[in-house]
């Protein structure tokens, strides 16, 4: 086991990004009603054995990001524009079935919902075989061994009992070890988690993100990480991009971006979470409004209305995605002062 | 019309307004088509004795499947207790029937997980929020109906427009004070919320959780806030009781939990909160639990931890339940009370933590229930969906 899931000898960053998505912009369009677009714009590198963090409130567009990079929106009622080039090689562009030969082998994804994402009537031991039987052409004799061993790799106790069990008779957390397991049977260089741990209860939320931290330093697979909750992107991204309305409206490394936001959107983030650590009694600053009180990003920031630092500007004009001197993007007029932020 | 209002100015704050004795909750399992045979229990709240003061804030914390919310609904009586009493401004809830129950029911509110679900889709707000008034005889006069519904809205935040309006034409955040408002409307002492944030947004739960705080100091009302997320607990809380598999393990004092946490559980729970500082992420230990929560048709014996306790020990742990009780620990205060037969030791650091191999727990296998548990999955029934 220790073998074939050993540090990858081409997982070095020199070698550029892995995944390099630019422009992406995802249009959904139903019969006679007005196109809304759900991802506009998003661009990012992914770079080997690194952890990307995209975040944001529901509606934002980072699962529908996630799922336009898999290739799984269904082909009608949408468009999808722009590139994601993974090692040279567009993704968007690949018809469905080379895109088929490609998931599962080199980017593997993993789901919120184990339990509708596995099949309800086929065992836990089929369902991993499956993925290597496919990419790898192992016979499932072959594969079984090896499925087992997956399943220990990712602390599924009593493994060979559990390869004949169906996915009912696993719990939530136990379920989403398997669908880990799955998506590691082929070692794939790229792995995507949209809200991974949302449906688990937090120690089993703890267990999750503790092996997923360990499997990307023991594998040098590169993680997206898709989730709502900052505290998880605190402990385990290397590189924080926070998501409103379809567009990424601040990037940095994830020690500046929660050491000093710049964006008053993070910046609203992370005063109104009640956090374990502060002192109690102190009041929450919430964000006004609701993430529907939008505006058009074409014409104005889609975050003006809910805006505490909103100026004229932001209502008539763009702001452009600008970077700053620290290495961080932004997409602000009249960004956060960092003198103004109340954990320095 | 008499204020309500003026029967509490004669309770003092801080007297018990519900008392919790000895409660236990537990539903039957049934299997076969002509006979309804009875072939276990899911134990849900198994022995619970709990005092909510007059005007304090009481937040109850657990994972999925810890009987938390069958707690909450059994204290409003809409659960029926297996054992034990809930005393409610001194009677007895559970012996109450028919009409006085429904009378006494005034008193306490409830507010619900899913503003969505909750809500009659076909109801305007204002025929939603005068619907609980009428029951309970406040809807006497047109004119003081309507001056009520306004300050209704206006305590938790919506436009008077609002009245004409449907559920459906609001945000989750909105929706969740449509619920609350509901909940006012028939100027209750109680109000039981069950994870009143948890369906919302991130950055509307804030705006939720000060509503909350608001109206408390506004009405005196009473709460009890029951949540899976501790931090949110934490904040609004002045009281928390941790449960684990149909029990409390801890209770105290808000900022003293956090400071202190004494129980095994309460620290793993502590340390496996995610917290928004990489700095601290990078920094803090974890405690991480092994295996899973045991299924609640089949609670271990003795203390209901020990299957996934780091500090268990040889003798007492596995056959000997320990009560909640007043511990022996510096800095811990007369309310903290922790139901741990070794937390003095573990505290001063005399039983050390080791590892624990994780046992498999099934789901709920449904043809097997005596074998793998309940059917109803690891959650108890009332906590699914």
């Amino acid at each position: 086991m220790s073998a074939t899931m050993s540090l990858k000898d081409d997982a070095t960053p020199s070698t550029g990004p892995l995944l390099s998505v630019e422009d992406l912009r995802v249009t959904f369009q139903r019969h006679g009603e007005k196109p809304f677009t759900a991802v506009d714009g998003v661009s990012f590198d992914v770079h080997p054995g690194q952890t990307v963090g995209l975040v944001g409130e529901s509606g934002c567009g980072k699962s529908v990001t996630s799922l336009a990079l898999m290739g799984l929106l269904p082909k009608r009622g949408n468009r999808v524009e722009g590139r994601a080039t993974y090692e040279g090689t567009d993704l968007l562009s690949l018809s469905d079935k080379e895109m088929r030969d490609r998931r599962g082998r080199d980017i593997a994804m993993i789901f919120q919902d184990p339990l509708s994402s596995l099949n309800p009537v086929v065992s836990i031991g089929i369902q991993v075989t499956e993925v290597m039987e496919r990419h790898q052409g192992m016979s499932r004799k072959d594969a079984m061994p090896r499925a087992r061993d997956l399943l220990e790799r990712v602390g599924i106790p009593d493994p060979n009992a559990r390869l004949k069990n169906y996915p009912h008779q696993l719990s939530g957390g136990m379920r989403q070890r398997a669908l880990i397991a799955m998506a590691l049977a082929c070692e794939p260089r790229l792995l995507i988690a949209d809200e991974p741990t949302t449906a688990l209860d937090v120690t089993i939320q703890a267990q999750i993100l503790a092996l997923l931290k360990e499997l990307v330093q023991d594998t040098g697979t590169a993680l997206i990480m898709i989730t709502h909750d900052l505290g998880v992107v605190a402990g385990l991204c290397d590189e924080v991009n926070v998501l409103y309305a379809g567009r990424i409206v601040e990037r940095g490394d994830r020690h500046r971006l929660f050491a000093r936001p710049r964006h008053p959107y993070t910046h609203g983030l992370l005063s109104s979470i009640p956090r374990l650590d502060s002192p109690r009694g102190e009041k929450l600053t919430p964000i006004t409004g609701s993430v529907s009180d939008n505006l058009p990003w074409t014409s104005a920031c889609a975050f003006a209305p809910r805006c505490s630092h909103a100026l004229d500007v932001c209502r008539q004009e763009s702001p452009p995605w600008e970077w700053e001197s620290d290495g961080r993007g932004l997409r602000c007029f009249n960004p956060v002062d960092p003198e103004e932020v109340r954990r320095g | 019309m008499a204020d309500p209002r003026t029967s509490r100015t004669k309770a003092q704050a801080g007297d018990v307004l519900v008392d919790v004795r000895g409660l236990k909750v537990h539903f039957p399992i049934k299997r076969g088509v002509i006979f309804d045979r009875t072939v276990g229990h899911v134990y849900a709240v198994d022995g619970v004795d709990l005092q909510l003061r007059r005007g304090e804030t009481y937040g109850l914390v657990g994972e999925s499947g810890c009987g938390k919310s069958t707690l909450g609904r059994a204290i409003l009586n809409l659960e029926t207790p297996t054992e034990g009493t809930v005393l409610f401004d001194g009677e007895d809830i559970a012996s109450l029937k028919g009409e006085t129950l429904r009378r006494k029911r005034q008193h306490m509110q409830m507010v619900f997980q899913d503003p969505m679900s909750s809500l009659d889709p076909r109801q305007s707000v204002e025929s939603l929020l005068v619907e609980g008034m009428r029951a309970h005889g406040l809807d006497t006069d047109k004119a003081a109906t309507h001056a009520r519904l306004r300050e209704l809205l206006q305590a938790v935040g919506l436009p008077p427009a609002a009245l004409q309006k449907y559920p459906h034409e609001f945000s989750g955040g909105q929706r969740q004070r449509i619920g609350i408002a509901r909940a006012l409307s028939v100027d209750p002492e109680l109000i039981v919320a069950d994870e009143p944030v948890s369906a919302l947004d991130v950055s509307v739960q804030a705006q939720v959780l000060n509503l909350l705080e608001e109206l408390q100091d506004e009405f005196g009302l009473t709460f009890l806030v029951v949540a899976h997320d501790l931090a949110v607990v934490r904040h609004i809380s002045d009281r928390i009781g941790v449960m684990y598999l149909g029990g409390l393990v801890e209770e105290s004092e808000a900022g003293e939990l956090y400071d202190l946490p004494l129980h095994p559980y309460t620290r793993a729970l502590m340390s496996a909160v995610p917290v928004p500082d990489p700095v601290l992420e990078d920094t803090r230990e974890q405690i991480l639990l092994t295996g899973d929560l045991p299924s609640p048709s089949r609670p271990p014996s003795g203390c209901r931890f020990h299957t996934r306790c780091p500090w268990r020990q040889p003798t007492r742990c596995d056959d000997e339940r320990p009560q909640l009780r007043v511990v022996d620990v510096p800095g811990a205060s007369e309310g903290h009370r922790v139901a741990c037969h070794w937390v003095e030791a573990i505290a001063s650091g005399d039983v050390d933590r080791h590892e624990v191999a994780a046992e498999y727990v099934g789901s709920g296998d449904a043809t097997t229930p005596a074998d793998d548990g309940s059917p109803f999955g690891p959650a108890s029934v009332q906590e699914i969906g």
